[in-house]
């Protein structure tokens, strides 16, 4: 199954900033047997006086860009064609949620997958008592990790609605919890909390999602901007899993992966700061269409 | 000679110490436990025993007055307010003995390589995570752990360059180390401070005791710190969160003292992975950091992305190996408390060797057995946040102290644990030594801990002889902290034999022209900038003001037209003529200190100290001062003081480019104040008396009665206060002096064509200078007015961004 994805973010300043320096994660990643990036290009105007590639921490690619000279807006431009590959199905072998403790505690390296660096808080996720308890309820009892994963995301889509005016790029988590509204973004980390304050490790996807449905299926939320869900390891069976808390679905071929991390802070698309005052406007556009 | 045993201790000693009570069970640094005085005190003892009452409170106000002079000040956080306070010197020094001190040393050293190791493994091949030394959720939960920064070599070969210890004396008299700091070590400065102000205090003891002079650990620090840069051109910065940091006075005291540039984030970017400092020369090279920052505020980009005063990119320049950090970014996460639970345990796995000086019992909630221990134990235990890094007597919001909590959180203590787990660390809880302070003139016993301070050298770690003791309010040691009202005492090393007496200028008269050739950062040219056009902008309103009350005293029933039009101007110049006070007045003064702040660095003391005392001039009268004849009297009072502050800036103040921005502002602002002032009071149809109005606000009534032998007309004061080159108070003068100070800023080169900042200049001047009374109407006047405008967005454009 091949995509080909034209992705457009702009930003309009309300005053010119003399410098800027961005961290952009806008390309497919490459994930050997599940998603392969056949080409991806990049267009930036103005002009950059500086472009770097780099990797990050947890292993995404990302581009470092410097703009020496005034500007007033800058917009990016991506076009790229992605395969997906369809993966196996799943076989529940996860541990009880009450034995995940110790499989957590067999791993003993720390790497950058580690389930360790995702089950404290992160810079835009909380643990609070409220999304734990919530957790409980929705996972019920002592199910496998898996299980309770999906319990939560199925509870979760219940109960949040999804209301893009509700939230901004910048509202805390807790407030789209108790509101029970938001986007893709608030959808995720909220789920990320639950799982984390019941002790399964989870972390944050970030990517696209095919625009127009395969025919007779329903449209899916979150298809015409960039997306997010939810990675949450289960084990040491099993390993990572991703679930799409926003459409109550485990992630499939639909779900292009862009980059992985904590939360939105670690692999925020673009990343910005600029030597200037004043407030600023975005706007994004996205096609993902399947290649026949 | 000291004295070398405690065989004879003369009476006057003896009474000095009669109501000196040490604790039981506590040890004491001036008595053993026997209750005899050990002898690296007997010389300063017997100088004290000499001295009168109102002797040494004498002594005592000169080392306090020298660090009022010197602007030593600490930074106060209460409740709700911020305010400056003088230092707390406690005056009686703390004092050890040289062959105890080698021991310390020696310890410290031990430690400071141990940490060097476990930081390098941590940010590389992180084996002792691996092989179980270190517990993974220790390091993955750490908000000191920066991610971006793992498998980053730094560039000198090393993470910890400047480190400090405190450390402690426990109940049987060992040191223990109850604090390891790693990240950004404060007090060295302040050690510095403290050495200086208690010599001022026991001069003669000082010089005939053989104590370990400081001066030669700053001295070796700063070449350590020029060494660093390798062989490049790069210069060597102290970067600084700014003005609201609590320990800010030290870093521009030390800044001034090392002769190292003071920086903020803001004054710094990355080009093509360089580290540059933004000068009124442009940007120039900066390859070594000693920062006073807190790693994660460093890098808006890659870390901490709400971070207001950091330089976005320095990672990049880090990876790029382009600058070296003392120490690392990241570096902090040895500071935090858990790891004291584990660096013995690391001690013997990776080196076979125990700890030379332990530090404090610690045990980590993350694991059972611990936890259980602690649960067990916490009758004697101080319990907070594992990841913390002040000490665990400066306590938490939350923790629990003997088994109590230190606030009510309605649960228990085993709940607690249980639930905090890997968040908490349990501590022995032990009683500190005391040290002689003076408390109402007599000597007491106080609690007391010592800060102190190693640096890396090409021959490895070499630690000051001497330090920062910090000394408790009361005789418990959990009030050591000066947020809670302790204060800090110099640390004596005492030899046997003399010392030798360095300085911090090297033998050498060489060592004078390493000094760095000095680049003025764009954002210091700024506050000197505005200091002067505030400092001015504030005459100006204060002469408006006086004006404006000395005629509403004399003014009968309604005022005058020119009362009004008067009244009108102030308006426009948003400050209120009817409210109590002029708030715009007090403003402006603020904004004035605010700048001078900001340069503290590079700003005489007794120029800030007189400007700070006019700015309480001001908030003083703003109390008590009443409309009419009082408030005239009172502006006089502060434009008295103003001279006084112009004085000290244009007769003392060195010619450095620094001044020339500070110069160009007050003639920036003086010409745009004069413009204005002429366009509306010299205008046709302004009413009558505006004209000597005018001459009066300009300062220049005498002038203008010794220049012409007729009363004010339009066309002599037009004359005098825009076209006179020879009026000090004149436009055109401003405009030539501006002119003069730009000829020495970089960038201008008499044989290059114009600058577009010299081109305005010339052209206001021109302008000017082609006219004559009679051209000079309130149009033109207007219309230079923004010609000095545009001189001033040419000046922002090209030195202060």
């Amino acid at each position: 199954m091949f995509y080909d994805i034209t992705l457009r973010i702009e930003y309009v300043y309300d005053h010119d900033a003399d410098t800027s320096r961005h961290m952009v994660r806008l390309y497919p990643a490459d994930l050997p047997g599940k998603q392969r990036p056949v080409a991806a290009n990049l267009t930036v105007q103005p002009k950059p006086g500086e472009w770097i590639n780099r990797f990050d921490y947890f292993g995404n690619n990302f581009i470092e860009l410097a703009f020496t000279e005034a500007h007033h807006e800058i917009a990016f431009t991506v076009q790229s064609r992605v395969e997906m590959f369809e993966t196996s199905p799943l076989f529940d072998m996860s541990p009880r949620l009450s034995e995940l403790g110790r499989d957590i505690a067999a791993q003993t390296r720390l790497e950058p997958w580690s389930p360790h660096n995702f089950i404290g808080p992160s810079p835009r996720v909380v643990i609070d008592e409220a999304t734990r308890r919530y957790a409980r309820q929705a996972a019920g009892g002592d199910p496998n990790t898996l299980q309770a994963v999906h319990a939560i995301g199925t509870a979760l889509h219940r109960d949040m609605r999804f209301d893009p005016e509700a939230t901004t790029v910048d509202t805390p988590m807790l407030d789209a919890f108790h509101a029970r509204n938001g986007v893709c973004q608030d959808f995720t980390h909220i789920m990320i909390s639950c799982l984390r304050g019941i002790g399964i490790p989870a972390g944050y996807v970030s990517g696209f999602l095919r625009t127009i449905p395969p025919p007779g299926q329903p449209r899916m939320e979150g298809a015409d901007a960039m997306h997010a869900w939810v990675r949450a390891w289960c084990g040491s069976e099993i390993g990572w899993i991703e679930y799409d808390p926003t459409n109550a679905v485990a992630a499939n071929t639909d779900h292009v992966v862009i980059a992985r991390g904590r939360d939105y802070s670690d692999i925020a698309p673009v990343r910005g700061v600029m030597r200037s005052y004043g407030d600023h406007k975005t706007t994004q556009s996205v096609d993902v269409v399947p290649v026949d | 000679m000291p004295f070398q045993g405690a065989a004879t201790i003369p009476d006057a000693i003896t009474r000095l110490l009669s109501g000196y009570r040490t604790m039981p069970g506590v040890p004491d640094e001036l008595m053993s436990e026997a209750g005899a005085v050990r002898p690296v005190w007997l010389n300063l003892l017997d100088a004290l025993s000499t001295m009168t009452p109102d002797e040494l409170s004498a002594r005592m106000a000169r080392g306090d007055q020298y660090l009022r002079d010197a602007g030593v000040f600490y930074r106060q956080y209460d409740a709700d307010k911020v305010s400056e306070r003088n230092w707390p010197l406690s005056h009686m020094p703390v004092l050890i003995d040289e062959d105890e001190w080698t021991t310390i040393s020696a310890g410290l050293v031990q430690r400071a390589d141990l940490l060097e190791q476990v930081i390098a493994d941590i940010y590389g091949e992180n084996r002792l995570v691996a092989d179980g030394h270190i517990p993974a959720d220790l390091v993955a939960n750490n908000p000191e752990w920066l991610r971006p920064l793992v498998g980053v070599e730094p560039r000198s070969g090393h993470f910890l360059h400047f480190l400090a210890f405190d450390i402690g004396r426990g109940p049987q008299g060992q040191w223990w180390v109850i604090g390891d700091r790693t990240q950004a070590p404060s007090g060295a400065g302040f050690a510095l401070e403290n050495r200086i102000a208690t010599t001022r205090v026991f001069a003669e003891t000082y010089a005939s005791s053989h104590i370990h002079r400081v001066a030669g650990f700053f001295r070796t620090f700063r070449d350590s710190m020029l060494a660093l840069r390798g062989g490049d051109e790069g210069r060597v910065g102290i970067l600084t969160p700014g003005l609201m940091n609590d320990t800010y006075f030290e870093h521009a005291y030390i800044a001034r003292y090392l002769g190292f540039m003071l920086l903020e984030g803001e004054d710094l970017t990355v080009t093509n992975g360089e580290l540059m400092v933004r000068t009124v020369a442009g940007l120039r090279p900066v390859s070594v950091l000693w920062r006073r920052l807190d790693a994660v505020w460093a890098d808006p980009l890659e870390l901490d992305e709400n971070s207001r005063i950091g330089t976005p990119g320095l990672l990049g320049a880090i990876r790029a190996g382009n600058v070296t950090m003392v120490n690392a970014l990241g570096s902090g996460i040895l500071e935090t408390r858990a790891f004291l639970a584990f660096l013995p345990r690391i001690s013997e796995a990776i080196n076979g060797e125990a700890l030379s000086i332990p530090n404090i019992a610690t045990w980590w909630c993350g694991q059972k057995t611990e936890r259980d221990y602690v649960k067990a134990n916490a009758a004697s235990m101080t319990i907070g946040n594992a990841y913390a890094t002040r000490l665990l007597s400066d306590f938490d919001d939350v923790s629990a102290v003997g088994g109590a909590f230190n606030r009510e959180i309605g649960q228990s203590l085993e709940d607690w644990l249980d639930q905090g787990a890997g968040q908490l660390v349990g501590q022995e809880a032990v009683m500190l030594s005391t040290t002689p302070a003076f408390q109402d003139g007599n000597l007491t016993p106080r609690p007391m801990s010592l800060r102190v301070f190693l640096m890396r050298t090409a021959d490895g770690w070499q630690v000051m002889p001497g330090g920062f003791a910090r000394i408790g309010k009361s005789d418990r040691s959990a009030a050591l902290a000066m947020q809670q009202g302790g204060s800090a005492a110099d640390v004596w090393i005492v030899s046997k034999n003399p010392v030798s007496t360095d300085t911090m200028l090297s033998p050498t008269a060489s060592s004078f022209m390493r000094r760095q050739t000095s680049a003025l950062p764009s954002r210091a040219a700024d506050n000197l900038f505005w200091m002067g056009r505030y400092v001015e902008r504030a005459e100006t309103m204060i002469r408006l003001f006086r004006a404006y009350h000395v005629r509403l005293s004399e003014a009968q029933g309604a005022g005058t037209p020119l009362l009004q039009s008067l009244h009108d101007y102030l308006k426009g110049m948003d400050s209120d003529p009817d409210a109590a006070f002029p708030e715009s007045i007090v403003a402006t003064l603020q904004s004035a200190s605010h700048a001078a702040g900001n340069v503290r660095d590079r700003f005489s003391v007794d120029g800030w100290t007189a400007l700070d005392d006019l700015t309480r001039a001001v908030e003083d009268m703003q109390r008590n001062a009443l409309p009419g004849a009082d408030m005239a009297g009172s502006m006089s009072v502060l434009l008295r003081k103003l001279s006084g502050f112009s004085g000290l800036v244009h007769e003392n103040m060195y010619r450095f480019t620094g001044w020339r921005f500070l110069s160009i502002g007050r003639s920036l602002e003086r010409a745009g104040a004069l413009l204005a002032a002429l366009a509306w009071f010299a205008d046709e149809e302004a009413p009558d008396g505006g004209l000597d109005l005018a001459i009066e606000i300009a300062d220049s009534s005498m002038t203008h009665r010794r220049r012409y032998a007729v009363a004010t007309n339009r066309s002599t004061v037009v004359d005098l206060l825009a076209l006179d080159p020879l009026n000090p108070r004149s436009v055109i003068y401003q405009l030539n002096d501006i002119n003069t100070h730009i000829g020495f800023l970089p960038g201008v080169d008499p044989h290059q064509r114009l600058t577009p900042l010299q081109r305005a200049v010339l052209e206001a001047q021109t302008s000017l200078s082609l006219k004559t009374t009679e051209t000079v109407g309130t149009d033109e006047l207007l219309e230079l007015g923004q010609k000095v405008t545009a001189i001033s967005e040419h000046l922002a454009a090209a030195y202060l961004r």
